[in-house]
């Protein structure tokens, strides 16, 4: 499919004895892309990082990495290196010592050690702090730590288990930015293992969904958050209002949907779609906006302030069925809607998207 | 805490409850260890004059250990008696915990398990096999006679410095691989991962990454075994007779055949403060094992 795939999984499947945790996978990991793979816990994402690295051998299926098999070769001898969920740095060895390590056990000569080690700790910020210990260290300070120490041994892709999770809010934010900028400044793969979709959406080229050990949608954030193929990923990247429906025709991607609201036009990309299919129709909450004179007619029962934007409430005028939740934007002059008020909602067809009920899978 | 501290001291004298702990944690302690102590080092500052104890303050005992040639000797072949044993024990403790660590659960358990056997059995009973292994017809000298290695039985396994130094070793080795081992199983596996995920091998990862985080381990084994070895007189003389003789059985002959009590009790604070600096110099690893 993609010649310039550096690392390529093919038909991964891995069972842990009776039970089955991955199943099926395809995936090509590009020279130099932020691969992002997202998914809940059990998903069988960090099953996947542990068997590129080679922690863990496939059951099934084979990695590549330039077309060479990788079965059998041992975790030390990859050309790959990872950032650990919990660091895994070394306590009884200082920052420099521990950025060192991948160099020393190379048998490098010390001054060229030496100097690798001070231009990699400039690059991640931490000049000042080479002989630290990791316990003197605050949690970010740690994960550059744990980034140095990959990034030092030139690898052709950096696996990074859930390095977010210990940090906290406005720190992970900061590190989305600082692992985004290090990849594009690095020009490696990065393969980013996360259950959170705002660090994937904020840093990923593509992201892997994952479900119950299957790949359920790979796209570009884009992709994923304005075409979800399921109801699992539509409900997964943030928050999705789902009509229930029946597919009554089909255009090249557009196509007409019945719903209790009346017949919609939307966007499709699931192949199989047909005529008769059931299908959700998912609307987020950003694109819905209240129109003076056309559009479906909804009666308001809920308006919440939340800072930026003010949430809304409503449902069907007719049948007090359909609830659909939108945004709008706040400020001194707009005019609030009040619950009970009568509106009309409308949307763009292009912002509307039908997706499969059920599984991408089945 | 936001406690005015003089609400925190009138806490401490009032409350009866604290009285008690601190008397369980701090005045026990001071009867029962450090009483003896401090009237053994009284003793040593007296002395036995034909037989009768003079409660006199003097420097006399600590003059004959230190103008002693025999004393020093025995002393000096002791210590290099007891370090050797240290050694020993160490290294190969060191060998069995590592191996046991790298077992699965379950199998680790049971040998741990297996090598902490010999803590549950009386210490007696313990020399009385080691005897019975090295003795004149013991079970070393009948195989190496079945085997046609040796035409008569080895006479240097048994009462002899060699026999001091297989027995203390034997009995100690439990105390020196227990400590090893839960510094090792401590260790948090993925460093070793870590390790090998920078390309380090097995030898890196016990090398720079294992022993370091085993060292407080090593240290205590070593602590462990030294001061256990220097103090034991009963095994010296089980297994020592005539021809190996330590420190500690000289202490022993001092109370318990010359009835010297003085002199003895200043031997035996040499010993003691021998112990301590053991443990003194252990307390100063700790920096060892740290590399900046």
């Amino acid at each position: 499919m993609n010649d310039s795939a550096l690392l390529r999984l093919e038909n991964i499947g891995k069972d842990f004895g009776p039970v089955t945790v991955l199943n099926g996978i395809d995936l090509e990991i590009a020279s130099n892309e932020f691969l992002t793979i997202l998914g809940p816990s059990g998903s069988g994402k960090t099953t996947i990082l542990r068997m590129i690295g080679g922690f863990d051998q496939p059951t099934r299926g084979r990695i590549t990495l330039n077309g060479k098999d990788l079965h059998g070769l041992p975790i030390n001898r990859r050309p790959f290196n990872t950032v650990f969920q919990d660091y895994a740095l070394f306590p009884h060895y200082s920052v420099r010592r521990n950025v060192a390590y991948g160099l020393v056990v190379r048998g490098l000569p010390r001054a060229v050690i030496d100097k690798r080690v001070e231009d990699t700790l400039k690059i991640v910020g931490l000049e000042s702090y080479a002989t630290r210990l990791p316990h003197e260290l605050s949690g970010g300070q740690r994960q550059r730590v744990a980034l140095a120490r990959a990034i030092i041994c030139e690898p052709r892709v950096i696996l990074l288990d859930e390095p977010l999770a210990a940090l906290d809010v406005t720190l992970r934010a900061q590190m989305c930015r600082f692992l985004k900028d290090m990849q594009r400044r690095l020009d490696v793969a990065f393969v980013f293992i996360t259950h959170d979709q705002q660090e994937a959406i904020a840093m990923s080229d593509r992201i892997v969904v994952m479900r119950d050990g299957c790949i359920e949608q790979i796209g570009t954030p884009e992709t994923i958050y304005a075409s979800p193929n399921s109801r699992f990923v539509a409900g997964f990247f943030g928050e999705n209002n789902l009509i229930d429906g029946t597919v009554v025709s089909i255009d090249v991607d557009h196509c007409l949907v019945d719903t209790a609201i009346g017949r919609l036009n939307c966007r499709f990309s699931a192949l199989g779609l047909a005529a008769g299919r059931p299908v959700h129709v998912a609307l987020r909450p950003e694109i819905i906006g209240i129109s003076p004179d056309e559009g479906h007619s909804f009666t308001i029962k809920d308006v919440q302030f939340s800072g930026p934007s003010i949430m809304v409430e409503a449902a069907d005028a007719a049948t007090g069925a359909v609830p659909l939740r939108f945004r709008i934007q706040g400020g001194k002059t707009a005019q609030l809607p009040k619950a009970g008020d009568l509106v009309n909602l409308t949307w763009s067809v292009e912002d509307a998207f039908a997706l499969p009920a059920g599984s991408a899978h089945g | 805490m936001p406690y005015p501290p003089g609400q925190l001291m009138a806490n401490r004298t009032i409350s009866p409850q604290r009285w008690l702990v601190n008397f369980f944690c701090l005045g026990v302690p001071t009867l029962f260890v450090l009483a003896p102590i401090g009237s053994f080092i009284l003793y040593s500052f007296w002395q036995n004059q034909n037989g009768e104890l003079v409660r006199e303050l003097t420097l006399e005992n600590y003059q004959a250990f230190f103008s002693d040639n025999v004393f020093l000797g025995v002393f000096v072949q002791t210590i290099a008696l007891c370090l050797g044993a240290t050694l020993v024990n160490v290294v190969t403790g060191y060998a069995i915990a590592l191996f046991a660590a790298r077992r699965s659960p379950k199998l680790r358990f049971a040998m741990i398990l297996l090598f902490m056997l010999p803590l549950f059995t009386s210490y007696i009973i313990k020399i009385y096999a080691v005897r019975g292994i090295l003795g004149h017809r013991g079970v070393l000298n009948e195989l190496l006679l079945a085997a046609g290695l040796i035409d008569q039985p080895v006479t240097a396994f048994i009462f002899s410095q060699t026999a001091i130094f297989i027995a203390l070793v034997v009995l100690y080795l439990p105390f020196a691989i227990l400590p090893i081992y839960l510094a090792i199983e401590r260790i948090p596996e993925n460093l070793g991962v870590a390790s090998a995920d920078l390309g380090g091998g097995a030898f890196d990862e016990l090398w720079r990454i294992v022993l370091p985080l085993s060292m407080p381990g090593v240290v205590i084994a070593a602590v462990f075994t030294f001061v256990m070895t220097l103090g034991d007189f009963v095994a010296p003389q089980m297994v020592g007779g005539t021809g190996g003789f330590t420190f500690g059985r000289i202490v022993f002959t001092q109370f318990g055949v010359a009835l010297n009590w003085p002199l003895g009790a200043a031997l035996a604070v040499v010993l003691l403060f021998t112990a301590l600096a053991a443990v003194g110099l252990a307390g100063l690893s700790s920096r060892w094992s740290t590399a900046r």
